[in-house]
């Protein structure tokens, strides 16, 4: 079992966000976390990162403790977060120089090379963040957090502000790592587009109760609960692939 | 040692990229060329210490300069990085220990604080023909930087918005401007604050620019800002430690 996330409560100016969480990730599992927005997704992967403690529980990676933030910890873990966290002032190539560094990196500009290769990071990478397209920030923030080989991988909305070919490069990249052997831990809506590799989804609820199952489960879940639905209809209509209003007839996996 | 080198790297590679934009050093140096300028022209005739006021006054705006650049630019740029970047969870998800991440950028702190200081230093020589530099005065200029710098990455993981900065200048940073002697000698101020005002870390600064030796007060001047600096050292990767996203 590489994570573990034992009774996990987490609040914020008083208000839970995560209540009693408990659940498994085994090594080499793609799990896809799934929910509304306010549900808690970016909280438990902060909370995972070490980026900030629960209030009550236990959380280990690898054996390692998440509250305590060892060295060891943090060297089994990869984040890319939702927001861009490129330094303005450094150019990618600079970016993932500074971050090979901090890893401790041996060969810091040939391990670079070889990821800008894998995450076709062209060119670019001489520029600065302000002069790239969404797209390619993720992709370079992606390529960095990959610099150090990450046991542990967390990706919380991946395909967020990428084209749908970007959108498919960042899934093949995902089956890459998992055919690497590593774990992996995403949030997206967009579930539909790569659940022919996750191997598990994770679905969190309003109550802040996190519920696991298969793929498949997840759609006999919905298809039973209308009420569920009624209550997120944006969320709604992007597993059916449409966006709201974008007049798309309903159709796939929703009645 | 490698981490604090990582850090000291990336903050430097920053450092020069923000240098490149003009305003950035000189917005630093405003400050204390206009009070150099202003009360040495004003004053400069009418205060008495011994050799010279302009010389006084020289020494006592390398002390503010190293003090404002040290805190200011260093506590912006990490609460920055805290709530406008994103970029400091970077460095906090480094495998590298707490106290590296300070020391990285309270020494890349200390370099800029060095490098305005040298500018004040260079306009005093040019605008009134001064050396003000003595070997106590370099090493409580770095000292003073170095401090400032861990405490500007104190207070920077510390406050809950930027609006809450104002308060550490207001209270802290504003105060030490004006009473540890970098205007006119603590000695003038009422015998009750001056025991003190003394031990404040800008007094303690304006002690060594003051002094020629470590003999006498500017040795205990030096131990109890090395003091300081580790108080604050300490301290601010306690705040690493328990960094929180939250």
């Amino acid at each position: 079992m590489s994570v573990l996330v034992e009774q996990v409560t987490c609040s914020r100016h008083g208000q839970a966000i995560l209540y009693n969480v408990s659940l498994q990730i085994k090594t080499g599992e793609v799990l896809g976390l799934l929910g509304p927005n306010g549900a808690g997704k970016t909280t438990l992967i902060r909370l995972l990162a070490g980026l900030a403690r629960p209030d009550s529980g236990r959380i280990r990676v690898f054996g390692e403790d998440a509250s305590r933030r060892s060295v060891t910890f943090r060297s089994l873990i990869g984040l890319v977060p939702q927001e861009n966290t490129l330094e303005s002032e450094l150019t990618i190539e600079q970016s993932m120089l500074c971050t090979a560094k901090l890893y401790g990196i041996v060969d810091a500009r040939a391990r670079m090379e070889e990821v800008c290769q894998q995450f076709q990071i062209g060119s670019w990478r001489k520029k600065y963040p302000v002069k790239l397209s969404g797209g390619m920030k993720r992709r370079a923030m992606i390529a960095r957090a990959m610099l150090s080989r990450p046991e542990f991988l967390l990706l919380d909305e991946p395909s967020v502000g990428l084209d749908p070919d970007m959108r498919q490069e960042i899934w093949q990249a995902v089956r890459k790592l998992q055919a690497m052997g590593k774990t992996v831990l995403l949030t997206t809506h967009l579930w539909k587009r790569r659940r022919n590799f996750v191997t598990g989804l994770l679905f969190c609820e309003r109550e802040r109760s996190f519920i696991r199952g298969q793929p498949r489960g997840y759609v006999n879940r919905f298809r039973q609960s209308r009420r569920l639905a009624w209550k997120m209809p944006s969320w709604r209509w992007r597993l059916k692939g449409g966006e709201p209003g974008d007049g798309r007839r309903p159709s796939g996996l929703l009645p | 040692m490698a981490g604090v080198q990582a850090v000291f790297y990336r903050e430097m590679l920053m450092l020069i990229r923000r240098i490149g934009g003009l305003g950035y050093l000189f917005s630093g140096l405003l400050f204390p060329m206009i009070y150099l300028l202003a009360f040495g022209w004003g004053l400069g005739e009418s205060v008495a210490v011994a050799g010279g006021y302009i010389a006084y006054l020289a020494k006592g705006m390398l002390a503010i300069t190293v003090m404002m650049n040290a805190f200011q630019q260093t506590a912006l740029s990490v609460s920055a990085a805290r709530f406008y970047y994103r970029t400091f969870a970077v460095l906090r998800l480094s495998p590298i220990h707490d106290g590296a991440i300070v020391l990285g950028i309270a020494l890349a702190g200390t370099v800029r604080a060095l490098i305005a200081a040298a500018v004040v230093f260079i306009a005093a020589k040019l605008f009134f023909g001064i050396a003000i530099l003595t070997g106590p005065g370099v090493l409580g200029l770095v000292l003073t930087a170095f401090a400032f710098a861990a405490f500007g990455v104190a207070v920077g993981l510390s406050i809950k918005g930027q609006e809450q900065f104002s308060i550490v200048i207001n209270f802290f940073i504003t105060p030490m401007t004006f009473f540890c002697g970098s205007f006119f000698p603590i000695t003038n101020l009422p015998s009750v604050v001056q025991p003190i005002v003394r031990f404040l870390p800008l007094s303690l600064t304006n002690q060594l620019l003051q002094a020629t030796s470590f003999v006498g007060e500017a040795g205990i001047a030096a131990l109890a800002l090395v003091f300081f600096m580790l108080v604050i050292y300490l301290y601010s990767t306690y705040r690493v430690h328990n960094y929180s996203e939250f």
